[in-house]
């Protein structure tokens, strides 16, 4: 039974799956995709490729990460209270005054961010954002404090809500790119492809990890699509802003294969997807930057969703930008001409 | 026990009426009289045997908050703070947007910012509220200037400890309720004034003295712990599981003498773990009271809770009990009274 974008965001949205802890949403998309792909496995890193076998000849994977930022205790101290570290990057001023997810060995357990109330603060500390090495958890709020040892995984708290049709919460970067792989994979079946078509749901972007490029290699690829997220409405001053609801974003740069990236601008146009364009100078710091110097290389194209407040507990994203990038993603895989 | 439900009443100051109508409606049969007073103060009186004196119990119903300062071009709405909130507690969280809309508080992501904007403190002036809309002319449908914002922050029990928002004061109000709910009659009059826009300078409570003329007043608050791991103990206000807050002084007033020896005196006769507020910063409606009219003999007792002003505090439990108890031993053995009479 497929769920509507809006749901799957949701959904995707709850589950904790901070970078090398995965198997979370990588189970749970393993239920939505087993009946629309023709063979389905786990990677050796924790990710997931789920196939649709064409006529054969050239192979074709598209990406989305699956893994969120978070955090790894570093220290705990006096019994109650735990220091952090980052896993990915989050500000620190994101993070003050909210409720955190601990995994200990013995189970989940809570604990809040605390700060000072304003009563006892001196005025140089509100001039100042307390970094990692003050902020603190209180851990004294969930029953397994006990349990808390140093190396376990955090993620911030914050569930989905809907606003005016956007959907908000944490990890939609790159949950907003699983749901538009799974949505694509429903689309797809409405018709018959040529090529061979992967969808790869993998590990580790947010440390800049080997989860993509490795399967890239395992599969031999030539061709890959990697679906990620991008910042919307606010940009350098010297950038065009994307926009919220303004369609998948097509990027163009050295990271992606120019021939590749002119036939997706060809196939959206005739398909009628509105789309956005998004120059990438250097690096794109996405997988696309890895996939591409895989093996022989790969011949790579990068579509992100448009995303406000990326690596908060706030992410937005417009369902209907994940609805047009799954369109678009079937019809390259429909229709590429190589 | 109303703690949750009162954390999680919506009411910033001078938008008290949620956490008045809920009060209100559970206390109304319980007391021989009970009113809503012109600032917005809900007063509930129970008649003594002798009515031979009057003691007044007070909490403050209102927490801090925000207001809805200017809907911008692109959607997004501006804010100034009711109260005291750090805007440092404010990026990433959900709010609560008038009566049942919802927003957040976004942040430019960490990508997008230069290393030196990374270390810089959010301010009023670069927050911004958003709610879905992307142009000025949708928010207003939706929105107006004036708006008021609260935390939005379900409230959770769990290893002795519950958190949520709005403990300061609802942490007082539940215990005002609690000891409404004892059904008892004593030799005095028992006037409960649950008070509005404490947050915003002791405001609500100036004007019970005309009103009430009480002999002794005995304010119940929930304040600061700041027994933060960065923080050497000697400067800790008030340590959690300590049990109840004793203060002997704060901004503007010392604690009537008297009073807080009966309240000491309880706790040790009773047995009840007590503990001493270390740090005189901060006020309470006790220093409004007493310079009002010709003044009134005034103690505190305060819940200690971690975080407070923030959308997620921390109390203890026990604290709370403990709370409720000495306030209860304090009305009942009535040896207040005694004190400021004799």
């Amino acid at each position: 039974m497929s769920l509507e974008t809006k749901d799957l965001l949701m959904e995707l949205s709850r589950i904790d799956a901070p970078s090398g802890f995965e198997k979370e949403a990588i189970d749970f998309i393993e239920k939505q995709v087993k009946d629309l792909a023709d063979v389905v496995k786990k990677t050796r890193l924790g990710g997931l490729i789920a196939g649709v076998k064409g006529g054969g000849g050239l192979k074709i994977g598209i990406f989305a990460h699956v893994d969120e930022i978070g955090f790894v205790i570093s220290k705990i101290e006096d019994g109650s209270f735990a220091r952090l570290e980052t896993v990915g990057g989050v500000d620190p001023k994101v993070v003050l005054a909210s409720e955190v997810k601990i995994y200990t060995r013995d189970g989940p357990t809570r604990g809040v961010v605390g700060l000072l109330a304003p009563h006892l603060q001196k005025p140089e500390d509100r001039k100042k954002v307390p970094m990692y090495d003050e902020i603190f958890v209180d851990l004294s709020v969930g029953s397994l404090v006990k349990s808390v040892r140093v190396g376990d995984r955090v993620v911030l708290r914050g569930d989905p809500i809907e606003l005016n049709g956007k959907i908000v919460g944490k990890a939609l970067d790159n949950r907003a790119g699983c749901t538009s792989l799974i949505k694509s994979m429903e689309l797809l079946r409405k018709y018959k492809t040529r090529y061979d078509v992967y969808y790869i749901f993998s590990s580790q972007e947010e440390v800049g990890g080997p989860g993509a490029a490795t399967v890239a290699y395992e599969l031999n690829l030539d061709y890959a699509i990697v679906v990620d997220v991008t910042h919307a409405d606010d940009a350098p001053p010297f950038y065009e802003k994307i926009s919220l609801g303004g369609g998948p974003v097509i990027g163009f740069g050295p990271s992606v294969d120019k021939d590749f990236w002119k036939k997706i601008m060809d196939i959206a146009k005739r398909n009628g997807i509105k789309y956005q364009k998004e120059p990438l100078p250097g690096r794109s710091g996405t997988d696309t930057d890895e996939v591409q110097m895989t093996g022989i290389g790969v011949r790579t194209a990068l579509i992100s969703i448009p995303l406000r407040y990326m690596h908060t507990p706030v992410e937005v994203v417009d369902p209907s930008d994940v609805d047009e990038t799954a369109r678009l993603l079937t019809h390259i895989a429909v229709d590429l001409e190589v | 026990m109303y703690l949750k439900e009162l954390s999680e009443i919506p009411g910033v100051s001078g938008d008290e009426d949620k956490v008045r109508n809920f009060i209100r409606e559970r206390i109304e049969s319980k007391l021989d009289e009970v009113r809503n007073d012109r600032m917005g103060n809900l007063i509930g009186i129970k008649k003594g045997r002798k009515s031979n004196g009057r003691l007044l119990l007070v909490a403050h119903m209102d927490e801090v908050g925000l207001m809805v300062t200017k809907i911008n071009d692109d959607g997004t709405l501006s804010f100034a703070p009711v109260g005291g909130v750090d805007p440092r507690v404010l990026p990433g969280k959900r709010v609560r947007v008038g009566e049942d809309k919802l927003g957040i508080v976004g942040y430019k992501a960490i990508h997008l910012q230069k290393s030196e904007e990374i270390k810089k403190p959010p301010s009023y002036e670069n927050l911004r509220i958003y709610m879905g809309f992307s142009s000025k002319k949708e928010a207003e449908k939706e929105v107006e200037i004036g708006t008021y914002v609260s935390f939005l922050t379900k409230y959770t029990e769990e290893n002795g400890r519950a958190t949520g928002k709005a403990f300061d004061d609802r942490g007082g109000c539940s215990i005002l309720m609690d000891i409404i709910d004892l059904n008892e009659r004593y030799d005095f009059d028992v006037y409960f004034a649950f008070v509005v826009q404490e947050e915003v300078g002791l405001r609500g409570s100036a004007i019970l003295m005309e009103q009430l003329h009480p002999d002794v007043a005995l304010v119940l608050e929930t304040t600061t712990a700041g027994d933060n791991p960065e923080i050497p103990e000697y400067q800790w206000a008030t340590h959690l599981g300590d049990g109840p807050v004793i203060t002997f002084a704060h901004r503007g007033y010392v604690a009537d003498k008297r009073v807080f020896q009966v309240l000491i005196e309880t706790a040790v006769k009773h047995g009840i773990p007590f503990q001493m507020k270390r740090r005189t910063a901060g006020g309470t409606d006790a220093g409004r009271l007493a310079r009002r009219g010709r003044g009134v003999p005034a103690g505190v007792i305060s819940i200690p809770a971690r975080y407070i002003h923030s959308p997620l505090s921390i109390m203890d439990l026990g604290d709370y009990r403990n709370t409720f108890e000495l306030v209860k031993r304090v009305v009942e053995d009535g040896k207040i009274m005694e004190e400021v009479s004799g």
